[in-house]
């Protein structure tokens, strides 16, 4: 054969590749899923889509593997572009052997990480399949350490976001987890270590895949997911606009996106959006939304931990990262889900030169046995732990009221905030009036004539030293007063100041982040 | 079946917004509590109607207590 048939041969079996088997497509399509193919096209720019290894196939022979073998091996892996700008991606394709992880498979996912890495560029993955292909024995188990291991080094290099858009079962629901975001798409995507016919042998318990393992259960109750899509189309769309977010790498400036919106804009409706009588709840997501450029804020964990509010918005065109408690849950005090979940999120801004913006309103750590036994101490010291170790410029507003540790969780200049501003009719101390009183005053209440009326009176002269911004201002806590409707015009100044900080930390081999 | 609403922590029942028979939205204020000196508002977890509740204002509950049923 010469150039031209091997040619021919060679265009014969990549049509027939991209084709793929008519029958698995049309079950997928049923199914309401697009194909891996399909995913790749809607999530990147037209025709930038660079595939490699479209042809590499399982070297298996045992357990007749060897008729079996598929090109491609049951994922589709390359380069293109989003935004503009490069990325690696890889999907599996569940129309090809189930999609099942062999050897060839998990080298081509591992090879699409470290290019990735090496690349400076970030890394998506598709996740669907069946599982590890377990006729290949030991040889799956070896590929799939592979992909944990250049998970694991990749961490903090480039992003890495992972979508689940069907099954991702057993070890290989690990690789996602080792990724800084993961998306699942409502009702099709699944995620669980051991599965229901396993949990049926070993336990007696009868439990459908959605109840172990679905996108509920992931979003508003283990908290591995960070966000859920109505399908497939909606989650690719969600990638594509949370890397609009983030840079390349950890040594590039996230993409300035201008908005229109003026930098100068006030703040209108305050008074409604965020009431000043501290026993009144309100939802934190419509200030953040008055604030950030075009009202345009990615959420992420949004029914998980409500308690507390994180996601990604841009002031003056510079991307931020915004964490705020949310009275509208638990009253928006700290708890161990709260603290887990708000300082992973402080480190993914760190690592990839997201600017902290911390909205604080926060009665305190949630207290009781049960939070006491959950580990609020392991988990509220993560949250400090992040803010002190974090590098990017922090701004935090105290909005209403701030008491003892979990007003340092949040965030203050002790902490490491860059500024710390104070709306005009703030609280800040070490704790609650009523609190504080009975511990200071216990002797003297107790021995007084009209005990409630010595305790009212206390609580007066408590609040009278503490209540308002001038305590804070007079002793360096608070850098300067901020009136509320100026709000996203000072963040704006101020971070304007800070976008240039350097900070040098000591010499190290690494920290000891509690986790 | 029913899906229970549950305290979300130890608190006093302030208000209910809802009562027996009503429908509700899912994350639809059911009742109001009062916890660590504010309001915390209790929603519906699914969108139904509600068919028990089992507390009224005043009364003080623990984190988990059931507070009402939605069918």
């Amino acid at each position: 054969m010469g150039r031209k048939e091997y040619q021919e041969r060679l265009n014969e079996l990549e049509q027939k590749v991209r084709g793929g088997e008519p029958g698995a497509t049309r079950k997928q399509q049923d199914e309401g899923k697009l194909t891996a193919r399909e995913r790749i096209q809607r999530l990147l720019d037209p025709n930038t889509f660079l595939e490699e290894f479209m042809l590499a196939q399982s070297q298996a022979t045992d357990f007749g593997m060897a008729q079996k073998r598929q090109p491609g091996d049951g994922v589709v892996t390359g380069y293109g572009k989003i935004g503009g700008r490069p990325v690696c991606v890889f999907a599996q394709d569940r129309t090809l052997l189930a999609g099942a992880v062999g050897s060839t498979h998990a080298e081509k996912i591992s090879h699409a990480i470290r290019s990735a890495r090496q690349q400076g560029i970030p890394l998506i993955g598709l996740y669907d399949s069946a599982g590890a292909r377990i006729q290949e024995g030991l040889d799956v188990t070896k590929a799939i350490g592979s992909i944990f291991f250049e998970n694991s080094l990749t961490s903090g290099v480039v992003p890495q976001i992972s979508a689940i858009m069907g099954p991702c079962i057993g070890v290989a629901a690990y690789s996602p987890a080792l990724t800084d975001l993961v998306l699942m798409v409502q009702g099709s995507s699944h995620m669980f270590i051991t599965g229901p016919a396993v949990i049926k042998e070993v336990v007696g318990e009868e439990i459908t895949m959605e109840e172990l393992g679905g996108s509920r259960i992931h979003s508003e109750i283990s908290g591995v997911a960070d966000y859920t899509a109505r399908d497939d189309s909606e989650c690719l769309q969600t990638i594509r606009r949370l890397l609009s977010f983030l840079p390349s790498n950890f040594e590039a400036p996230p993409p300035r996106v201008d908005s229109g919106d003026s930098p100068n804009r006030l703040l209108t409706g305050i008074e409604e959006t965020v009431p000043d009588d501290f026993r009144r709840a309100y939802n934190v997501l419509d200030l953040i939304r008055m604030i950030v450029d075009g009202g345009d804020f990615l959420e992420l964990k949004p029914k998980f931990a409500r308690n507390v509010v994180i996601g990604l918005g841009r002031l003056d065109g510079h991307s931020v990262g915004i964490i705020a408690n949310q009275p509208m849950f638990l009253a928006g005090s700290l708890d161990a889900d709260a603290s887990d979940k708000a300082a992973r999120f402080i480190r993914f801004c760190d690592a990839f030169n997201l600017p902290l913006i911390t909205l604080m309103d926060v009665p305190g750590f949630l207290p009781g046995k049960q939070q006491e036994q959950k580990g609020i101490i392991r988990h509220g010291a993560k949250l400090l732990y992040a803010y002190a170790e974090a590098t990017v410029p922090k701004i935090t507003v105290a909005l209403r009221k701030g008491y003892g540790g979990a007003k340092l969780a949040m965030c203050t200049r002790e902490m490491g905030a860059d500024r710390f501003l104070v709306w005009p009719a703030v609280e800040l101390a070490v704790m609650g009036g009523e609190g504080a009183v009975n511990v200071i005053f216990k002797r003297e209440i107790e021995q007084s004539e009209d005990p409630e009326k010595t305790r009212q009176q206390k609580m007066k002269e408590y609040a009278e030293k503490f209540s308002g911004p001038f305590d804070a201002l007079s002793k360096q806590v608070a850098n300067a007063a901020l009136r509320p409707d100026q709000t996203r015009c000072e963040l704006i100044r101020s971070l304007d100041m800070l976008l240039g900080k350097k900070e040098e930390r000591p010499r190290k081999k690494h920290s000891l982040m509690p986790v | 079946m029913a899906t229970s609403v549950t305290a979300p922590m130890v608190g006093k029942i302030l208000k209910l917004e809802k009562q027996v028979g009503d429908t509700v939205q899912e994350d639809e204020v059911v009742l109001v509590m009062e916890a660590m000196k504010m309001e915390i508002f209790v929603s519906a977890p699914v969108s139904g109607t509600i068919k028990n509740i089992l507390v009224e204002p005043g009364q003080s509950v623990q984190a988990d207590d059931l507070l009402a049923e939605i069918e």
